[in-house]
């Protein structure tokens, strides 16, 4: 869909996913990385547990259809040589401290001075501009400072964060989008803009609007082992399963309390509680309890009804109900449990990219979407570190041999 | 004030609760002009979610709803009512994209699956939306992002390894689907704009989360490594956690990227020695002594207010922010000079905040222009000024009940 379009990708390991996301739209996307490679590549796990630059999982992970070049552009020689790669280029990602690639004279005003059309993108923790602009971080900090944080994990101990680093994904994400937005005006005018993401602020959007609890007047939203607390209430999302958890949405109102009706329901039937239980008013359950009419003891002992049921039934035997009857269960998948999905088989998600490097293929996480017309393709596994840059140097900025090999003997290449 | 990236973008919105809605708001954002359907009937789940606006349950009170639903145009619609057929029709006809987030097979049921679409419509882009996605055996498997994010994985690697997962906040595929919702859309249009084509997108939320997760699938796909909850652990750092601050549960965020960063924070603590301390020379010696660093750390930043211990450690250039909540990230000098939240009149409250648009453009700077529709309170704009109904049809359609 993009392949009209060329994308240099200068990111370090903050950035990469946004130009993946570009790379498997259709565009050719050059990863410009420093000789000796990205530092994204020192990130493990690695194949086989063998540290090594071409064998990063992290790196695999974020650089499928995009090719490799390295250049030094600290250095005039290579930053002249950035500038030309500029001038055809439709899209610049990077994701320095702000700042840091303009005091090299290659920030987005000096990439887009003979190239107006020129979109970049800078995705940074905190933004471009602001008293914590040029705060140290790292994907602790950038989620301690969005909100997510706070939400999440056991209330007897400190919030926890997700296990796999997902802070700077959010933004990446959104760097992409503001990327696509900024394409679309400039196809109407002809011009390029540049495009500014803050992870701390793409992050907020991770705590379910919980992040306007302040300006509305409402309850903060607490943490909870599983769940969360808002005001005295405890909505539980982790439950018990006989062979592992499960999530399950146990809530009240108009639209929740639907479910929740018909779950409790289906346990009375089943002899799970007494039909009083059964049948009570689960919609306006949730209000009775804000209002004291029902003590939270009653709230309690629904929880360990339906926590008694879940124990007794395996996680595969929950998620058939789910579907047969509609209730709002799902298993607790390990990362084992996804790549062995059958739903996921089912609908051809994995892909195979071939290694000729390493003489095998390897099972990637598939397309984003599926698209009739266009659908993603995976059309290159990640580059080993400057795997193209006789293509590019030579086949494309038509450099010389002879020049070629000058600039690798000087390490600028 | 300078044209919008999307002016010319016409979106049909089916699409309620979370993930859906909140991935065309920000299209809406970039000046795309949404129209979006709601039953009179059946309640869209995320107008009962809290937060609340004065913390008081309301149809209009709901700021997760006008979060996801700001600068859009909302009209009320039976879809159980034939009437409801001709105003679909002439809104299809209208759009360059229809959006739907139900359960597959719903919009089969109402006649408005893709193939209904683009018989009205041939170059119309069409996104469906779904916990799973439209095929599989767990097509028909519904609910909402906690469902899609149990069962993609991101519960079971977040929380304590001794203790039961404790999971991301909430919904969580909802926060990371509606990007590649609103990139998928772009994309398409861009695709159109080239080849004249339409297209159908088939977007299982599930599927589009995944992505963020790409390093863990990878180890197990590679090397048969199932990963696993790890606290506030880093495999390669340390000190790498939360730690605590004077106050009931405050919390200050604390990593060291280097062995300088190290040094700086002992500095900081007044402790020089611990750099030089054998258990402490390189970061895998400091992992293999965490409890005892994470007890030394916590000693020095129990004594602190949470906000000091970040501003001691960043003055050293040390990774450090203490964990804010929704006050604190409302006060923070850096959310407010970013701008991050907006004001918009509203017609219960006066005025509702919302989240601004994330992505800054130079040039051509997104902004939320109207605040999320009360329920059905745009249907005379769009019959009339959208669809250029006169006066008699629209009366006409009213006394059918089809808009409630």
């Amino acid at each position: 869909m993009l392949s009209p379009y060329r994308v240099l990708d200068l990111t370090n390991e903050r950035g990469l996913l946004c130009a993946q996301i570009l790379g498997d739209l259709g565009a050719d996307v050059i990863q410009v990385e420093p000789p000796g490679g990205s530092p994204a590549r020192t990130l493990g796990p690695f194949f086989q547990d063998q540290p090594d630059p071409n064998r990063s999982l992290y790196w695999w992970a974020y650089n499928r259809n995009k090719r490799s070049i390295t250049l030094d552009y600290t250095r005039s020689e290579g930053r002249e040589l950035l500038l030309r790669l500029a001038k055809d280029a439709h899209f610049v990602i990077e994701s320095d401290m702000p700042g840091q690639l303009a005091s090299l004279g290659a920030g987005y005003t000096d990439l887009a001075a003979k190239n107006p059309a020129l979109i970049g993108v800078s995705i940074t923790p905190f933004g471009q501009d602001g008293p914590k602009a040029n705060y140290a971080d790292a994907d602790l900090i950038v989620l301690a400072a969005g909100g997510p944080l706070v939400l999440a994990g056991d209330d007897d101990r400190p919030p926890v964060r997700v296990s796999i680093p997902q802070g700077y994904l959010h933004a990446c994400a959104d760097a992409a989008l503001g990327a696509l937005a900024a394409h679309h005006e400039r196809c109407l005018s002809g011009l390029g803009q540049h495009v500014d993401i803050s992870a701390q602020q793409s992050l907020a959007l991770a705590t379910q609007s919980g992040i306007l609890a302040a300006p509305l007047g409402a309850d903060e939203y607490r943490r909870a082992a599983g769940g969360l607390k808002a005001g005295n209430m405890i909505a539980q999302l982790v439950w018990p399963a006989k062979d592992g958890f499960i999530s399950c949405t146990f809530l009240f109102g108009s639209a929740l309390g639907v479910f929740t009706t018909k779950l409790m329901r289906w346990l009375g039937e089943q002899g799970w509680c007494d039909a009083a239980t059964a049948n009570r008013d689960w919609i306006g359950f949730g209000a009775a309890l804000a209002s004291g009419a029902e003590p939270m003891s009653e709230y309690d002992r629904a929880r360990k009804i339906l926590s008694t049921f879940t124990a007794s039934k395996t996680k595969a035997e929950l998620l058939q109900l789910a579907i047969e009857k509609g209730f709002l269960f799902a298993p607790i998948s390990t990362i084992e449990d996804v790549v062995e999905s059958p739903q996921l088989r089912a609908r051809d998600y994995f892909q195979d990219l071939e290694h000729p490097e390493l003489g095998r293929s390897f099972r990637y996480p598939g397309p984003f979407v599926k698209f009739s017309e266009s659908p993603i393709k995976y059309r290159r596994r990640p580059p080993l570190i400057g795997e193209h840059n006789r293509d590019i140097y030579c086949g494309e900025l038509e450099l010389s041999e002879l020049e070629f090999s000058q600039l690798q003997a000087r390490g600028v290449i | 004030m300078a044209r919008l990236p999307l002016e010319d973008v016409k979106i049909l919105d089916f699409m309620w609760v979370m993930a859906g809605p909140a991935g065309t708001r920000m299209l809406a954002d970039y000046g795309a002009t949404i129209v979006r359907i709601e039953s009179p009937t059946r309640i869209d789940t995320a107008r009962t979610l809290a937060p609340y606006q004065n913390n008081t349950i309301g149809p209009d009170a709901s700021g997760l709803f006008s979060n996801c639903n700001a600068g859009k145009f909302g009209i009320t619609l039976d879809l159980g009512n034939p009437r409801s057929r001709e105003v679909i029709a002439d809104l299809v006809k209208w759009a360059d994209v229809v959006t739907e987030s139900f359960s597959p097979k719903a919009m089969r049921a109402w006649g408005l699956d893709y193939p209904a679409i683009q018989a009205i419509k041939p170059d119309i882009i069409m996104l469906s939306s779904c916990l799973m996605g439209q095929t599989g055996p767990l097509a028909t498997f519904a609910g909402f992002g906690n469902l899609a994010a149990a069962i993609s994985g991101f519960y079971n690697v977040t929380g304590w390894p001794d203790r039961p997962p404790a999971g991301p906040f909430g919904a969580y595929t909802d926060y990371i689907a509606p990007r590649f919702t609103a990139i998928a859309i772009l994309a398409a249009l861009e695709y159109r704009r080239r080849t004249g084509k339409g297209q159908y997108i088939d977007q299982s939320q599930a599927e589009a989360s995944l992505h963020f997760l790409s390093p863990a699938l990878l180890d197990y796909s590679v090397n048969g490594r199932v990963q696993f909850r790890a606290g506030n652990s880093d495999p390669d750092l340390a000190p790498h956690g939360l730690y605590p601050a004077k106050g009931e549960d405050r919390w200050v965020a604390i990593v060291c990227r280097s062995d300088d960063e190290f040094a700086r924070l002992c500095d900081a603590m007044k402790r020089p020695e611990l750099a030089r301390d054998a258990r402490f020379a390189t970061a895998a010696d400091r992992r293999e002594n965490a409890s005892a660093l994470d007890e030394i750390i916590g000693g020095w930043t129990r004594e602190l207010e949470p906000r000091e211990a970040e501003r001691i450690l960043q003055a050293r250039a040390i990774p450090a922010h203490f964990v804010q909540n929704s006050r604190e990230f409302y006060d923070d000098p850096q959310v407010k000079h970013r701008g991050h939240f907006v004001e918009l009149p509203h017609s219960t409250y006066g005025k509702v905040t919302v989240e601004g648009p994330r992505a800054k453009l130079s040039r051509t700077p997104a902004h939320a222009r109207r605040a999320a529709p009360t329920l059905g309170q745009d249907n005379q704009y769009v019959l009339e000024k959208i669809l250029a109904y006169d006066e008699d049809r629209i009366g006409d359609l009213v006394a059918s009940g089809v808009l409630g």
